[in-house]
């Protein structure tokens, strides 16, 4: 239902978008929202963080402008093939990155968007360097409006595609392992889940949707800068917004995109150039981490959970009726973010007296 | 519901196996046979590598010397999914399960050798999930299955792994501690379940301190003492075996 609703205001937001400023912030927010859900691929299921996913934004972005101006592609071919690359490329810089885990995979990670940001702003000759790259536009006879309306279209498109991807691997086994991965890695292994590959799939699957959304956008803005495209913010950006929505959602990268995008695009209007953003960025990104670790939406169903009519957990559950509610299809409540002392071990400490409960060793 | 597992002709041995820390001698020239079918004990004081020999074998730590045969086949150096599939499970010494997974996801995780190409079919399909429910009915956690892991109590959490394991299918199956900080009923439990499995084929390989456990359970015994066997037999040869009493009371 709220999906029905959501994807209904999604689509008619070009028609009623007031003026082509607002229908261009529209499409920054998608696109955010593509970068993000592409990001979760690999920060979701797997729990690396990678913080320089702008790498593969720039490098989909570079390609797909290169390869219409020196190759001469027709432009959506270009950026298909630019998309193609990007996953190539991914291989062997996936092997390399995964032999570590932890700090030093997000350390592995920025290295390569900073080496990458070098490449293209000195081998000028090429990129065009600093002074940019201009990408010709695939309709050259459309209008202003009509350009961004196509374009906020092809980028809702494409999330979808994301979406859907990411719905299916959540629910395969092919996600399970890549959870699992997530949870304890050599736990996983020991299980018999090859997590290497696991780990690369998830991570070239990842790279590849976010030179995609880099590609539609150097298709859509038409100038490309390694500044803007290889830029360390836009991969913290990407984390942010998969951290505030909720890594573990389908939805969580989209809201949080949602909501920074917005705010962003808020700031540069209300303040111009001047900092602001960042500022306002870094804060919430302080927020997230010390009050919603879970991001956005286990918050905001742990709450509505806790203050919902049928939730019980704060009175003392019976054995009986605990038994009757984990038998049943009724899943146990879920411990919210937020719910913290109160709620989280409610379930367990409730449970029927279990000649399993012993002290805990630790 | 279990397959059981085929006949006892498979086994697994080490040779010369060697692993150092550093200074620290973990595990030196160890050549262990253990009996295939049979509840086999590892005992030996604290220290003495019992941890550091099951991760050997199971490829999570990479041997310095010696070899590790299953099946007849050299597996050393196999990374630990491949050891896994080949038919080994194991438990670890603190109960590892997956916190933020369900206990019924916790189940769907193992992949088997047969269960691999099936991986992309996509989702889990009904019967394996009937399978794993019916491995929780079994350890008695069924009624469990939608909880998170982190909050199951430890007991809980260590019947569930081991549910986990069976999960995979393994033929051998080696515990690292099973009685390790639960109560008594419970480790009355898991020693029937441990003899249950045996009963149906399954070769047991249980490192642990609980002398009752170990001597009403394994049909025999291996005894480690500073990274190597110094003696084995049945309990009651072990029992007796002045090289183990001083290897206990540290003379
Ligand atoms: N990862 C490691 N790094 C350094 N030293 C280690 C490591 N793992 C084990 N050791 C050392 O190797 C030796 C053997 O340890 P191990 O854990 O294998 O013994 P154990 O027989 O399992 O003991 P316990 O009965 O207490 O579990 C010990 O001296 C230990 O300190
Ligand atoms: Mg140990």
């Amino acid at each position: 239902m709220a999906l029905v609703v959501g994807v209904a205001l999604v689509l008619s937001f070009p028609t009623i978008a007031p003026n082509p400023y607002i229908l261009s912030a529209g499409i920054v927010v998608l696109s955010y929202a593509c970068t993000a859900t592409a990001w979760n691929f690999m920060g979701g299921f797997t729990g690396y963080v990678s913080l320089g996913h702008a790498a593969f934004f720039g490098l989909g972005a570079y390609g797909t402008g290169l390869l219409i101006r020196d190759v001469g592609l027709p432009s959506f071919a270009a950026w298909l093939l630019a998309g193609a690359l990007v996953l190539l490329i991914t291989i062997p810089v996936g092997i390399a990155a995964l032999r570590v885990r932890g700090a030093s995979f997000v350390i592995v990670s920025i290295s390569f968007v900073l080496i990458l940001l070098l490449v293209f702003q000195g081998w000028g000759s090429f990129t065009g360097g600093s002074d940019g790259l201009v990408v010709p536009r695939p309709f050259p006879d459309m209008l202003r409006p009509q350009h961004h309306e196509t374009f906020f279209y092809l980028f809702a498109a494409l999330l979808t595609v994301m979406l859907v991807v990411w719905w299916l691997i959540d629910r395969s086994r092919f996600g399970t392992g890549l959870k699992a991965v997530r949870e304890d890695e050599d736990k996983a292994q020991a299980l018999g889940v090859p997590t290497r590959n696991y780990k690369l799939v998830a991570y070239v699957v990842s790279a590849t949707f976010t030179g995609l959304a880099g590609g539609m956008y150097a298709l859509w803005f038409g100038d490309l800068d390694p500044i803007f495209q290889f830029s360390i913010m836009l991969g913290a950006y990407m984390v942010l917004m998969a951290l505030l929505g909720g890594v573990r959602h389908l939805f969580g990268p989209l809201l949080g995109a949602f909501i920074v995008g917005t705010g962003l695009e808020y700031f540069k209007l209300e303040f111009g150039d001047t900092q602001f953003h960042l500022v306002a960025a870094a804060l919430l990104l302080g927020a997230v981490v010390l009050f919603m670790p879970d991001g956005i939406i286990p918050a905001v169903t742990g709450l509505v959970r806790r203050f919902g009519p049928q939730e019980s957990s704060i009175r003392e559950v019976t054995a009986a009726e605990l038994l009757e509610r984990n038998g049943g299809t009724s899943p146990v409540p879920q411990p919210g973010a937020t719910a913290g002392s109160d709620g989280s071990r409610t379930t367990s400490e409730a449970a029927p007296p279990d000649p399993n409960d012993e002290e805990d060793p630790r | 519901m279990t397959t059981t597992a085929p006949p006892a002709a498979r086994s697994l041995e080490t040779v010369g196996l060697t692993k150092s820390f550093g200074g620290v001698h973990a595990v030196r020239d160890a050549t262990v046979t253990f009996q295939p079918g049979k509840i086999n004990a590892l005992i030996g004081p604290n220290g003495s590598g019992k941890t550091t020999f099951f991760n050997c074998v199971t490829g999570m730590i990479k041997p310095d010397a010696g070899s590790v045969t299953f099946h007849g086949e050299d597996i050393t150096r196999r990374p630990p999914h491949r050891i896994a599939r080949a038919g080994i499970g194991r438990s670890f010494q603190l109960c590892r399960v997956f916190p933020r997974m369900t206990v019924l996801e916790n189940m769907l995780v193992a992949v088997s050798r047969s269960r691999f190409r099936e991986l992309l079919k996509g989702a889990h399909n009904p019967e394996e999930i009937d399978k794993a429910r019916a491995l929780l009915v079994r350890v008695g956690i069924d009624h469990l299955e939608n909880t998170e892991a982190r909050n199951l109590s430890y007991g809980q959490q260590k019947l569930l792994e081991l549910a986990g394991v069976l999960m995979g299918d393994p033929d051998t199956i080696m515990l690292d501690e099973p009685a390790g900080g639960v109560n008594p009923a419970l480790i009355g439990r898991i020693g029937t379940l441990v003899q249950e499995l045996n009963a149906e084929g399954r070769t047991f390989l249980v490192v642990e301190h609980n002398m009752d456990m170990v001597m009403s359970l394994s049909h025999h015994v291996i005894v480690f003492d500073r990274g190597r066997p110094i003696a084995e037999g049945t309990p009651d040869v072990v029992q007796s075996d002045p090289r183990v009493l001083e290897a206990y009371l540290g003379v």
